[in-house]
């Protein structure tokens, strides 16, 4: 970045022009934009934009060679892919029964969608994953940091606070029991005001504002590099009003989830997005279905459907590439998500086998 | 849309003008192999320009939930709610209402729903350490004409009811002059109300409560069974429009709404919240319930669940419950209150149900 000004391949009239302005460094250049510069030295503003994308185009080129090849991403063999995918890691839930059926929690460069009825726990969930990916290494988690994305107005800071303060003292207490080093010196960091700090917070007014965001993200993440996790909650509100043509809010809804993937692997990080449920009339009864269409239900890789039944919250294992499809309860506490018994994750499936409503509620749905 | 202004190739900008390109959100409504079809331009100018308009849509930066936390501004802060003026049931919803989304207040007729609302309109008169908002409210009313003869008897008893405030401050407020009133029978009616009516005295900074009595009984008699896609066409557009009110003016929506008693077992299972044990649920459906913030239930202890000895009977009048049905802060939970001469009242009971 600290390059001389006369070392890029430019016109020499231009060269001149930039040193008699002032111009020392690329570093100086990439700081102004086209029409300042073509008015600073008196060039056209197509001269201007060229000689930026020149330094810039050098600039990067230059990044690219330290960090490594870009070409050698492009192939891999499945093995190659099942070692990168096992060295990822995951974000844990902190409900074990739910870790278990997503096969160790949520996955990197994967999508993973939360559907469920108001009220039933998913904001809930996000906030809670937005906590836990900054869970130090040696605890076992993944030191990353997170990207809020809001379109509902439901991210209430107070309730991350909570989150945070138990998800602190979970820690403490694994610390105190084992006495090790590394822990201690961890947890150090490791406070809620540095969880906070690392999670990014975005409102989404419209879906206009939406696709703009999710455009300027991958510039973003380059910039914080730390980034293991973006969750949009919740997708469906800014694309459920006022559409009046929904092939284009297909076609939108697509192009943003191909861009989410693309995100996904290049950054190496989770994407959870929520969504709405609907109720789908049918020819005798009516039932719920996760909502914005059938083509939509391609989009995410892993789909969770959160229910009620009778007081107990259920989360189904809806579509995954790896796990069966199941159902766990689940609890939301004080401190945020939690197992329904704590700690023995062995009597899960016969607590599933208590709950008769919910076997033909999954099989309404499959039809 | 000034093109011109744009930090742009002038290249890519005789483009857009030339593909009759007129607005930002034109720009985004097209995939990126459109636009390059449109402006013939090349894949890169493409993103460059997606770039560009993207930026200048967001300005408003990221901010992280640290500095969300620390935001002690009462203009932008999360953590300035507007106060219910009892600190029994303010510490029930952690502060109060909060000014961003929409509350929903759902609960059988009698169970105290209009004088909470009431009582909300007039504390939001208070000044910003009483927990009010310094504006004024308006009350969009549907089904009934405005309870005026009560709203002057709270007005007259707030010295007793508000003992934390000090009696100057209270006797310089003039609750009866901030509070609109609005009628709205149906739909396109109520629709014009807050798109326009309510929009301008948002502007004016007047208005910083709006309470609509009720939602659903705009729905009810104009809407049969079969009509359910145009119905919630409807209520997916209003709340939507009362969503971005809230959110540009930091206004809290309070919606009171009707209960419907649940028909059959499927019915409580999907549409009930984990609410097993009451046997009502609110109306409207799954489509408004997705457009809330949060919810809140009142309801009437009838006596026979009172305990035996009248250890739940309150001086006299009925005691009824609030509960969070559910909230993205708050645990589902309840309190009890009572409502008295001066205003509405929460009860800390000793023994809950």
């Amino acid at each position: 970045m600290q390059r001389d000004v006369g070392s890029f391949p430019l016109a020499p009239g231009l060269r001149a022009k930039l040193i008699g302005a002032g111009f020392q460094t690329a570093q100086e250049l990439l700081e102004i934009g086209p029409c300042e510069l073509s008015k600073e030295i008196g060039i056209s503003k197509e001269e201007a934009l060229e000689t930026l994308q020149i330094v810039r185009r050098e600039c990067n080129s230059n990044a690219t060679k330290t960090a490594g090849d870009p070409e050698a991403v492009g192939k891999c063999t499945a093995l190659e892919l099942l070692a990168q995918e096992q060295a990822q890691g995951f974000i844990i839930t902190f409900c074990s029964a739910l870790d278990d059926i997503l096969g160790g929690g949520v996955q990197l460069t994967k999508i993973t969608e939360i559907c469920g009825a108001p009220g039933v726990g998913k904001t809930q969930l996000c906030m809670q994953l937005a906590v836990d990916v900054q869970i130090p290494e040696c605890f076992g988690g993944l030191a990353g940091e997170a990207v809020f994305i809001d379109t509902e107005g439901s991210f209430m800071v107070d309730r991350v606070v909570d989150i945070a303060t138990a998800c602190v003292q979970h820690c403490q207490l694994i610390a105190e029991t084992h006495q090790e080093e590394d822990f201690q010196k961890s947890l150090e960091t490791f406070s809620f005001e540095s969880i906070l700090s690392h999670i990014y917070y975005f409102r989404c007014h419209d879906y206009t504002e939406l696709l703009a965001q999710i455009y300027l993200l991958p510039d973003f993440l380059s910039e914080h590099s730390k980034v293991r996790l973006v969750i949009v909650d919740g997708i469906a509100f800014p694309f459920r009003h006022d559409f009046e043509d929904l092939s284009l809010r297909t076609r939108l809804l697509n192009g943003l989830a191909q861009q989410l993937i693309s995100i996904a692997n290049a950054h190496k990080l989770a994407v959870v997005l929520t969504n709405q449920m609907t109720t789908r009339i049918g020819q005798s009864q009516s039932m719920l279905v996760p909502a914005l269409g059938e083509s939509w239900g391609h989009a995410a890789t892993i789909r969770l459907i959160f229910h009620w039944d009778n007081k107990q919250r259920l989360a189904t294992l809806y579509k995954s590439p790896s796990q069966k499809e199941s159902t766990v309860p689940f609890h939301i506490t004080p401190h945020g998500f939690r197992d329904v018994h704590p700690p023995p994750p062995s009597q899960t499936p016969a607590e599933v086998e208590i709950n008769p409503r919910k076997r033909p509620r999954i099989e309404g749905d499959k039809q | 849309m000034d093109w011109d202004q744009f930090d742009m190739n002038p290249k890519v900008i005789a483009a857009l003008k030339k593909a009759n390109i007129k607005s930002i959100k034109e720009i985004l409504n097209l995939s990126g192999a459109d636009l390059q079809r449109l402006t013939k331009l090349s894949s890169m100018d493409v993103q460059c320009l997606l770039k560009t308009v993207s930026g200048t849509l967001r300005k408003s930066c990221v901010l992280t939930a640290l500095q969300l936390y620390q935001d002690k501004d009462h203009c932008t802060s999360q953590h300035q709610k507007l106060s219910l003026g009892c600190s029994v049931l303010d510490s029930l919803l952690r502060g109060g209402i909060p000014l961003v989304g929409i509350t929903e207040l759902a609960g059988e007729s009698s169970a105290g729903k209009t004088q909470i609302s009431l009582q909300l309109c007039l504390s939001v008169q208070y000044p910003y350490e009483y927990g009010g908002l310094e504006s004024g409210a308006v009350y969009i009313c549907t089904e009934d004409v405005f309870p005026n003869k009560r709203l002057q008897q709270l007005i007259d008893q707030q010295h007793t009811f508000r003992a934390d405030v000090p009696l100057d401050v209270i006797q310089k407020i003039k609750f009866g002059n901030s509070i609109f009133i609005e009628h709205a029978a149906d739909l396109d009616t109520f629709y014009n109300c807050i798109a326009k009516r309510i929009t301008l005295l948002l502007l004016r900074g007047v208005v910083r409560l709006v309470v609509i009595d009720s939602m659903a009984a705009l729905f009810r008699c104009e809407f049969g069974a079969k009509d359910s896609v145009m119905k919630a066409r409807y209520l997916q557009t209003f709340g939507a429009k009362l969503h971005s009110l809230s959110s540009r003016f930091r206004t809290p929506i309070l919606c009171i709404n009707q209960v419907t008693d649940a028909m059959d077992e499927m019915d409580v299972v999907q549409s009930n919240f984990g609410l097993l044990d009451k046997k009502v649920s609110p109306a409207l459906g799954l489509t408004w319930s997705n457009q809330l913030l949060m919810r809140l239930m009142a309801s009437r202890i009838t006596q026979s669940e009172q305990a035996p000895g009248g250890a739940l009977q309150h001086s006299g009048s009925v005691l009824r419950t609030l509960s969070v049905v559910f909230a993205p802060h708050l645990p589902p939970s309840f309190c009890c209150y009572a409502v008295n001469l001066e205003g509405v009242k929460g009860v800390k009971v000793k023994t809950p149900l």
